[in-house]
């Protein structure tokens, strides 16, 4: 008598016609999800933290300066002198006059540096500012 | 009878099995060129410029102040009292409660100075703990006229909160050395 082998008849394979799709979906998602990165940062800095934090809703709206720990400031792509930073911002606030300075700043910093850009966007009539800060757990 | 055979037609199709490969690609190049974060922080509106030699601003009775010093050595000072960091919330809280229901040119105004050498990070920690003690009465007052948090409040609802508790804070003017 000859024994066979019993086989399932089913295909024991898992349809990958529809994997494409579900990737561009992710895709999708992360493409509407995210900005592009903008800027390099070129300098240092470790944020400081905080509880009572609130979102920035229009991130378009957002300019960065930033102060790392060896105090050097950076708009956009360069590193600037505080002295600087009033004509910087006067042009930015001119294109966008709804415009939010968001100070990232490290936070070994002294206060010194963070009065004196704070002058200084005053003089530029940028007054609505952000100290950026990461969620203390 | 000669049977005629149909001529089969050769498959024309694109092999589509790379098809996911070449949008994983796509994916992880997203991935890694965009940025997710979203900026977190604490807001804040600073004051006008003042020009140097102008007259100086209109004295705010005491009563209405609430003057926060944070000095190089790291001490905080509230109305002229040393105090830990965390207990500036629980103090404001009190004193902004008290005046919720005065006109608003009487409201509490918390203002904030700090030295050329003070840390940074104790001064986000000051005006943290200041800010939290605004959004618990803000919080508190919410919930005791409209049974919900100021986060679940529709527009009119949040400026009446706001008329009620203004943030006030000031940033003290910078002494030239």
């Amino acid at each position: 008598m000859k024994f066979e082998k019993k086989r399932a008849t089913t295909k024991q394979e898992i349809p990958t016609a529809s994997l494409p799709d579900i990737v561009f979906m992710l895709l999708l998602f992360f493409l509407v999800s995210s900005t592009l990165r903008e800027v390099e940062v070129l300098v240092k800095f470790k944020l400081p933290e905080a509880k009572a934090i609130e979102k920035i809703e229009n991130k378009r709206l957002v300019s960065y300066i930033w102060v790392g720990d060896d105090g050097r400031i950076q708009v956009d792509d360069n590193i600037v002198q505080v002295k600087d930073i009033q004509d910087i911002m006067y042009k930015k606030r001119e294109n966008m006059p709804q415009v939010i300075v968001s100070l990232r700043v490290d936070r070994t910093s002294n206060m010194g540096v963070v009065t004196d850009i704070q002058q200084e966007l005053r003089k530029a009539y940028c007054l609505r500012i952000n100290y950026s800060a990461s969620l203390k757990l | 009878m000669i049977k005629i055979k149909k001529r089969k037609m050769q498959e024309a199709d694109i092999p589509s099995g790379s098809m996911a490969d070449i949008s994983f690609l796509l994916l992880l190049f997203f991935i890694v060129s965009s940025t997710i974060d979203v900026d977190t922080g604490i807001g804040m509106t600073l004051p006008d410029f003042v020009p140097p030699g102008s007259p100086p601003p209109p004295v705010v009775s005491k009563d209405r102040m609430a003057t926060l010093v944070v000095n190089e050595n790291g001490m905080v000072l509230l109305s002229d009292k040393v105090i830990a960091i965390p207990q500036i919330r629980t103090n404001l809280i009190e004193r902004i409660t008290s005046k919720i229901n005065l006109p608003s040119n009487k409201k509490l105004i918390v203002s904030i100075k700090t030295d050329r050498k003070t840390n940074y990070h104790l001064y986000i920690q000051t005006l943290d703990q200041v800010k939290a003690a605004f959004f618990e009465v803000r919080d508190t007052y919410s919930l005791g006229k409209f049974g919900r948090k100021t986060i679940d409040l529709n527009e009119e609802e949040m400026d009446d909160v706001k008329q009620a508790i203004p943030i006030i804070i000031s940033i003290a003017e910078p002494e030239t050395v």
